[in-house]
Parts: C-alpha cells; structure tokens; sequence
C-alpha cells in the first residue's frame, strides 16, 4: 500500500490556486454559448433564409466532432489560414471552441423550451394589447427559462469539467499543476486524485445550487405555492 | 357601437367565414349559438386580431378598420377596445392572480404598478376573490381562474368584451359562480358578445342571439323569438338536438 495522504493535503493549496481559471473558462464560455445559442435558436425557429441552412450545417459539424478536436483546430490549425491569429490565447480558444460547441446544442434546448410555451400564453398576451417584447419579456421567456434551465444547467457544470481539456495546448490549470507536481514526486494518484476531487466537488455544489434554482422557477406552478 | 360588414376569413382554401354583417348596440349583451366548426371561435377571435380576416370592415367605438388595407396601428387600437374572455381562461401562468390582473394595465395603460395593483385587487373583490390575490393559477380552480379572466378583461376597460364559451371547459358545479360573475356584469351595462352553448343562459341575459352556421348568420333575434319560435329549419334542428340532449337525458338520440 502506497498512498500518501498527506502529499494530496500539502499540493491541495497548490492545485486549487488554479480554480478560478477554471471557473473564468467555464463559466465565460457558457455565457457565450447561451448567448450564440439563443441566437442559433432565433435562425432556427423563423428559418431566417440562407443563414438557417448554413447553421444547420454548423450545428451537425460541431455536434460531431470532438471538443479536443476542435480546440486543437482553433489553436494550431486557424493561424495557418488566418496569420493575424497566430497570437490566440491558448484560452480564448479554448473558450471559442467550448462555447461555439455548446451553443450548438443550447440552441435546441431553448428552441424547444420555446416550443412547450402554451398557444394560449402568446394569444392572452396578444389579447391584452401587450407589445410583442412586453409579452415576451413578462409572460413567455419566463416560462421559457423554467423549460432550459435544467438541461442548460446540466451543460455548465458539462462544460467547467470539459475546460480541463485546456491543459493540453498548454493552459495552466489545475490539471496542469497536478501534473507538474506529480512529475517530480511521481506521486500521480495523489495529485490527480486531488484533481478530480475539487471537479467533484464542483459539480456537487454546482449542482446544489442549481436544484435551488429550478426550485425558485418553479413556484409559480407548484400547487402548495400558495403565499 | 359595433358595425362589422361583410366579414371573409378562411384558412387555406376553406372559407371559414362567408360574409357576416352584425351591429351592436352600445350596452347590449349578443348571444352567439351554433354547432361546432360553423365559426363562432373565428369570428371572435377577428373581432379582436387573433386572427387576420382578409376581407371585411370592422368598426368599433369609432375605430374602424377595412381588412383589405390597414396600419397595424389601427389594428392596435381597435383591439384595444375589446377584450377577451377564452375558454380555456389562458391565465399568464407564471403570474399571480393580482398580476395577471394588473401587469396588462400597468403595461398597456401606462399606469404605475401600485396603482395597477390597486385597480387589479379591486378587480379580483368583485368577481370574488378576495384573498386569492396571490395564488398563481395552478393553485385556482377552473371557475376562479375564470373569474380572473373576466377581472383581467375587465380592467383594461374596453369597449366590448368578447366571451368564447367561458364555462364549456368548466367542471358542471362551477359554470354557475362564472355566470353569476358575467351577470353581474352585464349589469354594469357593459356592451359583451358571449359565444355561448348555455342556453338558459343566453335566453336570460342576452338582448339579441345569433345563430350561425357554415360561416353565416343564419338567423338573428331576440331570445324569445329565436328560442321560442325559430324560422329557419337549421335553427329549428339545432334546437331540437340541444334539446333532446341536455334536458331529455339523450333520451331523444
Ligand atoms: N388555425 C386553423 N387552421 C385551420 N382551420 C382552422 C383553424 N382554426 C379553426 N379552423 C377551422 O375553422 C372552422 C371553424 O372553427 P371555429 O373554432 O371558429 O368553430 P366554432 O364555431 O367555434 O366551434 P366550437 O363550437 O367547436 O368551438 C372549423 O372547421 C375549424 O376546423
Ligand atoms: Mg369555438
């Protein structure tokens, strides 16, 4: 038996220093792909002419491949066609590629969100003489919202475990620290282990606090919810 | 008052509509009756831009539109006047009774939302749900959600209120508290067009019914001339059916 417990209590410290560069990644990410994926969703559901077509495209292609893949296409494979981006961060392409991924599949988590809203809700809100935007702003994306959150949810903490791809175009993040650490002791389960225990404890906090959101939205639509 | 002429909608190649021509009187309650899928809903939901009738001129309170050529800003206005009662109450689910009430007038009146909230509870009192303000509408029974339809098209003081068979979703003990709600305010002499399959209903409060069929107005007049001693065949049939079907027990089937 070789375990070294205190080893994975003394590079804690270390390794965890590297979070919130998850946290950017992931998080920044995830606020552009719900941004580019509402905007996919908005193509999508008017069959915007031309541009539907060539999303739809976009969006088989990036379904299909890897995200390591794309990233590396991002990083090593973009400057050779375009030279100006031969100075790309190795994180915003990790940014890029995570974000323009997952929109691809937000775009149809919101576009049937969208879908599940009642007739009925756009016909009261037409029938109150409501502008388009003030019926969609109080009534629809409300109810929206409480359709995608969970699956959108689920994509974050998704992607937050997906940034640690970053670490192979040469991030610094905590998967990269633990293999720094662990390349001089050769302690790898320690370090590793460590690693995987802050991702799992992220996912377990995310996931929390994402319950209480859920919890907050659906208020409305719970029959106790009585004030 | 209320002056639609020569009123054409169709969805596709299927003339829904062939042509209504209806006045109404300002205060005056109108009955529409017909069997399904004659077009009651449709003209309705004209009346109010639900729908886009391609022909026609409607005319409202002095605003008036001709279908063939518009701004939507008139369409705007005119649906202004009216306001909806639907079958199925499509209450804003995600609001509280008071605010499904006092968000449309906050929002369309330009009013602040204190005084939106005001008028709304004021509202939700006299159809009778005092202390219901804040239950969202999965917590109201059907015949409260109702009523909180009828406060939400009430506040927003149109012209006319258009009523689309508000109490056939309704659990049987509950049509009554809709009707007495619709009574009392056809006692405010409020001008209404109630699409409606409760007859006593129609013959207790309307002044006029119509009775429309295939997208015409088949017959029209006051309820004891219509209930009592209709002209036309179909109208005699249609009674007969109904008839037969709801005070015989289907005995007549
Ligand atoms: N969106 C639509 N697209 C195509 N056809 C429609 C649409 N809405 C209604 N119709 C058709 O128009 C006709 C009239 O419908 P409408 O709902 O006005 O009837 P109604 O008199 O209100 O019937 P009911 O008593 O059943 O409510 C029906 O034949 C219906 O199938
Ligand atoms: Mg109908």
């Amino acid at each position: 038996m070789n375990f070294d417990l205190g080893y994975m209590i003394e590079i804690f410290p270390r390794i965890i220093e590297y979070l919130p560069i998850v946290l950017y990644m992931g998080t920044l990410s995830f606020i552009l792909a719900v941004v580019i994926g509402l905007v996919f969703a908005v193509i999508i559901n008017f069959k915007v002419p031309v541009l539907y077509q060539i999303l739809l495209i976009i969006i088989s292609y990036f379904r299909g491949v890897p995200t390591l893949i794309q990233i590396f296409i991002f990083y090593f494979g973009l400057p050779q066609l375009f030279p100006s981006l031969s100075s790309l961060e190795a994180i915003t392409a990790v940014i890029f590629a995570l974000s323009v991924k997952n929109a691809a599949y937000l775009s149809e988590v919101f576009r049937s969100a969208f879908l599940a809203v009642d007739k009925g809700q756009f016909e009261a809100c037409d029938a109150v003489n409501m502008t388009k935007w003030q019926g969609l702003r109080t009534v629809i994306l409300p109810q929206v919202l409480r359709v995608a959150i969970p699956s959108s949810g689920n994509y974050y903490i998704m992607m937050i475990k997906e940034t640690s791809l970053a670490f192979t175009i040469g991030v610094v993040d905590m998967l990269a620290r633990a293999k720094l650490e662990s390349a001089v002791t050769y302690k790898f389960l320690e370090a590793y282990l460590t690693v995987g225990l802050i991702y799992w404890a992220i996912t377990v906090i995310l996931s929390f606090l994402q319950s209480k959101l859920e919890n907050y939205v659906e208020r409305p639509y719970r029959k106790e919810a009585t004030k | 008052m209320i002056k639609i002429q020569n009123l054409h909608k169709s969805y596709g190649n299927t003339a829904i509509l062939k042509g209504i021509d209806v006045e109404i009187k300002e205060g005056e309650v109108l009955a529409i009756i017909g069997p399904s899928g004659s077009g009651k809903s449709t003209f309705l939901r004209c009346l109010n831009f639900l729908e886009k009738a391609e022909k026609g001129i409607i005319q409202i309170d002095g605003e008036e539109v001709n279908l063939e050529n518009f701004h939507k800003s008139q369409a705007v206005k005119l649906r202004g006047k009216t306001g909806m009662v639907f079958q199925n109450y499509n209450l804003f689910k995600n609001k509280t009774a008071l605010h499904n009430v006092s968000e449309p007038l906050r929002l369309t009146k330009k009013i602040s939302k204190k005084q939106a909230e005001l008028i709304a509870s004021d509202m939700l009192a006299e159809v009778g749900l005092k202390g219901k303000e804040f239950n969202y509408p999965v917590a109201l029974s059907g015949g409260q959600q109702q009523r909180v339809g009828i406060a939400r098209a009430l506040a927003l003081n149109p012209y006319v209120i258009l009523f689309d068979e508000p109490t056939s979703s309704l659990d049987p003990e509950l049509v009554e508290e809709v009707l007495n709600v619709m009574k009392a305010v056809i006692k405010q002499g409020r001008t209404m067009i109630v699409v409606t399959h409760e007859m006593e209903f129609a013959k207790d409060v309307a002044d006029r019914v119509i009775f429309m069929a295939d997208g015409h107005i088949v017959e029209e007049g006051t309820p004891k001339e219509l209930f009592e001693n209709p002209q036309n065949e179909r109208t005699k049939r249609f009674l007969k059916n109904y008839l037969s079907l709801h005070n015989f027990g289907g005995v007549g089937i």
